[in-house]
């Protein structure tokens, strides 16, 4: 066939709608892929943009020794942003006041990513500006001006240099990072630290060089450099890990999103590509009576297919990208960040997507298509051989496969859903074509609409069972989406909760724990816990000494030493967030030295139950037995110990106490009441750290809202397409029943009980699909725990009924409205 | 000079069923020759439709050959039997076999336009107005009655000037007076074109108008009880 016939009857076809529904679900094949990877393209590099914001940097390289000129010069030869800071512990003094300050020295090119906030007021929202304190001027904590009395323009003493108050610091971008910066911040100009003379062999300094720019180019310098032993490489995922994770599983999440989005088009694409040659069989079979040879009918409907491809692909980019922008433009509001321009990967993907899903999915039908019997012409009984299944689903899942790992750039994630979505198939795929196999009864039972329906049900068993499992597999994947996305945001938000304590105070004396407990509880709200803290360290394990005992564990000499100095607590009850993974937790007034470990501490070390450990406590000896090992949540931001002794062990040594609460933002104060009240305690500020794991797990959830709404349109048009396909041999039966007299009452009661059954079948596939999938996930690729649903054991049935009755009755009106006659004669 | 255009030989059609072979088609001999009008007679199940099938190579046969004017059908594959059809063949179905998704002229124009022709549109309209639909050209099959859409059939199937018309109950579908207009324009065209016409039929008065009758009984062929003429 010539171009010029195969491009009229595409147009033909697409006009009369017998490829609409084609072209629409390869429209929402690219349209999906397209928007979802533009968005998530931009969005994460927003997000990594954002996240760099707590290293001030793309990268760190700190050390406590000075960063030498070279790693400077290193980075400026291959283009990247450099700043230097030097962050050190001192006493500032103002008139006859003085306060331990956390003072950070910069240059001029701080901060390369994120802002200072700054104002005129203390305690009063600032704005972001681009300078840092001009030579001979600080910029102060808001709690710094009432603790030591200042205002503006008065003079404060860092060691030796008098300096400037300039401005108030609300807020700089890797205080975050930085939770053991203790005390308020005093950020100073780099040009001052000499005056100060305060920089002394022994002193307490953390030199720090910040890098931004291109991964390549930093990855490369990484490389350079001779970091080890003293200069360490921070990047966001190593200094931040909670906010790594959370990116990561974002990540996983919307790229899973993306890959279930891909199947259900794809789906959608094979069901009405073989809806569509399944209603051309005539049409190919004329043709071929008039001269076609198969060879022209696939050259043939290969280049329609081709043409309709490369239009929706072209359709699909275009709509894709004006969906991206439409989802940009409503989330503006909601996303700070300003989000960098996409790449071209994105337009790939999805150009591809249309490409291979026309490949994989649509092409076997239309190959088919040259098989048809030209004698099918004059005897329409003779049925069309059916499609090779090896063809058909050998074609859908490699194309799946490549579009899938390619998309993921994840063997393992795509080959477990694949490998999932087959073994539900063929497991439910069995239950139900044995349930409907049962009770076989002879006729149309055309009495009641709900007989009707089953004796239609039991009748076009293969076809049904098709069906459940398409209508399955959808609802399954929108399942897991939801069930996904719920635990990833619970977990999110149960890490950093609304009201999580942002404020720790450590080295409170025994003697001062009730005082400082009081005077929380008026003006904060206290945190869970209290614990005592005693630093102590091992020194013997059961024979040996623990220095013997790490040899001959075989532990790297460069690893974690067992002798260091750690801190001891002691506990009666298991702290929150702990676990006991071996042996048992002591009982409350058990007056046995026992010991409980971290699970990893004691395989680092070769501890067991049963070992029995020397601790010296300030030259006191103390022996304890290893009666529990212990799991426990890192991401909790809550203290955690590696060795927790039994109150017998510890209880009489000297020891200071620490705690946590939760204050509001505007009553930041307070601070200096308790630190004027109890001069010696420690307060650790991690409310900015908080404030900004809580904006990034903001914005991701909403990322991961959006891909959901996106897979939810894939799944729909996944419905429509599957109940398109059933509809000529339903409209044909109806067509004779109603012919025959049946009412339209009939008919619709039929419809209805049908589309119940289905979806109340679909939907428990659904569940149990789900349910195994999410449990895999969780545990494979989210590294969760996996938990059981039981809210959706009644949900995905009834839901499923529901969803498949409303979509089934308004996709099949036609079939009740459409005069008999008509059906009759084939003209619908 | 006769010459014969469609012959058979020994032709035997069985098909498999759950209740064992089944013989549809018993050692059929037969011969056709240029110009003839012959009619297949013969009751429901008989095996006529069956023959037109695999006479015209839209099917083939278990055994036995069948010759359509120099290629032996028998020995050409599906890609082969599809040229020779497209160059020597025309088609009257009894359920019209118009394509829905195309107008009565684009419909009439697709023997031509599937052989490269580039004349296709002309001829179409030419042959449209032959059959008194030159007000219809552009009228999908649904939008034109029974009679009116078997017009479109019959033109379309003289549309690449073949040299042979295959007809299956042609008027089966029709009422008798649109049975008669439709059977007289296909004789017209037939005696027209110069070609030769096998057509499938019950009506036994329509057979009788064609030169030669080819009864057809338990998929063997019976002598007729209608005249034979040879032509």
């Amino acid at each position: 066939m010539n171009f010029k016939l195969v491009a009229r009857m595409a147009w033909r076809d697409v006009r009369s709608g017998e490829m609409g529904l084609l072209l629409v679900a390869l429209l929402v094949a690219v349209g999906t892929v397209t928007s979802i990877s533009l968005f998530v393209d931009r969005l994460q590099s927003a997000l990594l943009e954002e996240s760099s914001n707590f290293l001030a940097a793309d990268r760190q390289i700190s050390s406590g020794q000075a960063i030498p000129e070279d790693f400077v010069l290193q980075a400026q030869q291959r283009g990247l942003g450099t700043a230097q800071t030097l962050v050190f512990p001192s006493m500032v003094f103002a008139d006859d006041l003085n306060q331990l300050v956390s003072v950070k020295a910069v240059d001029a090119t701080y901060p390369l990513r994120g802002e200072l906030i700054v104002g005129s007021e203390p305690f009063k929202r600032g704005a972001p500006t681009d300078d840092v304190p001009e030579p001979g001027t600080v910029w102060l904590d808001s709690r710094l001006f009432p603790a030591m009395n200042l205002d503006l323009g008065d003079s404060i003493e860092v060691g030796m240099a008098k300096l400037t108050v300039a401005r108030v610091l609300i807020a700089e971008p890797d205080r975050g990072g930085s939770i053991f910066d203790l005390g308020p911040r005093l950020l100073m100009n780099m040009q001052d630290v000499g005056a100060t003379e305060v920089v002394q062999p022994g002193s307490r300094l953390s030199y720090r060089l910040l890098l931004s720019g291109d991964e390549v180019e930093l990855e490369d310098l990484r490389g350079a450099l001779p970091l080890e032993p003293d200069y360490k490489w921070v990047s966001v995922r190593e200094s931040s890990p909670r906010i790594g994770r959370a990116l990561d599983r974002a990540e996983s999440f919307l790229l899973l999103g993306g890959l279930l989005g891909v199947l259900l088009a794809g789906i959608a694409v094979g069901l009405s590509a073989h809806r569509y040659a399944q209603r051309h069989f005539d049409h190919v079979g004329v043709l071929k009576t008039l001269g076609a040879t198969p060879a022209q009918i696939l050259r043939g409907f290969m280049s329609l297919l081709l043409l309709v491809g490369l239009a929706a692909i072209g359709l699909g980019l275009f709509l894709g990208s004006l969906l991206h922008v439409a989802i940009v433009e409503i989330l503006a509001t909601l996303i700070a960040v300003d989000l960098p321009l996409p790449t071209a990967r994105p337009f790939l993907l999805g150009a591809a997507t249309g490409l291979i899903c026309a490949l994989a999915f649509a092409m076997p039908a239309f190959i088919h298509l040259k098989n048809v019997a030209p004698m099918r012409v004059i005897r329409r009984d003779l049925g069309v051989a059916p499609l090779s299944r090896w063809l058909s689903y050998g074609a859908a899942a490699g194309g799946s496969l490549v579009l899938l790992v390619w998309y993921t750039k994840d063997l393992w994630l795509t080959l477990w859903t694949l490998v999932s979505i087959v073994s539900i198939c063929l497991i439910f795929g069995t239950l139900a074509w044995g349930l409907l196999k049962g009770g076989r009864v002879a006729g149309m039972q055309a009495k009641s609409g709900w007989r009707l329906a089953l004796a239609g049900l039991q009748r076009r068993r293969a076809e049904n069972t098709a069906q459940i499992l398409i209508f399955g597999v959808a609802i399954m994947l929108l399942l897991v989406m939801v069930l996904i996305r719920t635990a990833l945001i619970d977990e999110w938000r149960s890490q950093v909760p609304e009201d999580a304590a942002n404020h720790f105070v450590m080295n409170i004396a025994e003697d001062e724990v009730d005082g400082v407990r009081e005077l929380v509880r008026e003006r904060a709200t206290e945190g869970e816990f209290l614990f005592p803290m005693i630093n102590g360290r091992v020194v013997q394990v059961n024979d040996l000494s623990a220095k013997a005992w790490q040899e001959t564990a075989g532990r790297n000499s460069d690893g974690p030493r067992l002798t260091s100095e750690r801190s001891l607590t002691w506990s009666v009850r298991v702290p929150e967030d702990n676990e006991i993974a071996a042996g048992r937790w002591w009982s409350a007034d058990s007056s046995e030295a026992e010991v409980s470990l971290e699970q990893g501490y004691a395989e680092d070390f070769d501890l067991g139950l049963g070992d029995r450990m020397e601790f010296d406590v300030g030259g006191r000896k103390v022996w304890a037995t290893v009666t529990s090992i212990r799991s426990l949540e890192w991401e909790s931001m809550t203290p955690n110990f590696f060795i927790i002794l039994s109150p017998g062990a510890l209880q009489g040594f000297p020891a200071t106490y620490m705690t946590s609460f939760f204050l509001e933002p505007e009553e930041k104060v307070f601070l200096n009441t308790l630190l004027s009240r109890y001069p010696t305690i420690t307060v650790i500020e991690i409310d900015a750290l908080i404030a900004q794991v809580q904006k990034i797990v903001g914005q991701v959830s909403q990322a991961v809202e959006l891909v959901l709404a996106l897979v939810l349109l894939s799944g729909a048009l996944v419905l429509v397409a599957s109940i398109q396909a059933s509809r000529d041999t339903r409209m044909a039966e109806h067509g004779l029943i109603r012919a025959l007299g049946g009412t339209r009452a009939l008919i619709g009661g039929s419809l209805t009980a049908e589309f119940l059954v289905l979806g109340t079948f679909a939907g428990i596939v659904a569940v149990f699909g789900a349910e195994l999938v999410v449990a895999m996930l969780q545990m494979q690729v989210f590294r969760m725990e996996a938990e059981a649903h039981p809210w959706i054991w009644l949900l995905g049935p009834s839901a499923g009924a529901l969803i498949i009755t409303i979509v089934g009755l308004l996709g099949s009106r036609s079939l009740i409205d459409t005069p008999p006659m008509s059906v009759l004669r084939g003209l619908y | 000079m006769s010459r014969t255009v469609v012959s058979a030989e020994r032709l035997e059609k069985i098909v498999q069923t759950s209740a064992g072979e089944l013989v549809i088609l018993d050692g059929i001999d037969l011969e056709i020759n240029k110009g003839e009008t012959v009619a297949v007679v013969g009751a429901s199940g008989s095996g006529k439709t069956t023959l037109l099938g695999i006479l015209a190579g839209l099917d083939t046969a278990t055994a036995g050959s069948v010759k359509l004017l120099d290629a032996n059908l028998t020995d050409l594959d599906e890609e082969a039997r599809a040229l020779a059809r497209g160059q020597h063949v025309g088609f009257v179905f009894q359920s019209f076999q118009l394509l829905a998704s195309l107008t009565a002229l684009e419909n009439v124009m697709l023997p031509v336009e599937l052989r490269g022709d580039t004349m296709a549109q002309s001829q179409a309209r030419e042959l449209l107005e032959k059959v008194g639909l030159a007000d219809r050209l552009d009228h999908y099959p649904r939008q034109l009655s029974g009679g009116e859409q078997q017009r479109v059939a019959i033109a379309r199937a003289f549309a690449s000037n073949p040299t042979v018309l295959f007809a299956d109950e042609p008027t089966g579908n029709l009422d008798t007076q649109t049975g008669e207009l439709i059977c007289q324009l296909l004789f017209d065209l037939n005696t027209e074109f110069g070609t030769t016409l096998v057509m499938v039929t019950h009506d036994l008065s329509l057979a009788a108008r064609c030169g030669r009758t080819i009864a057809i009984s338990g998929g063997r062929i019976v002598p007729s009880q209608l005249k034979e003429v040879a032509q």
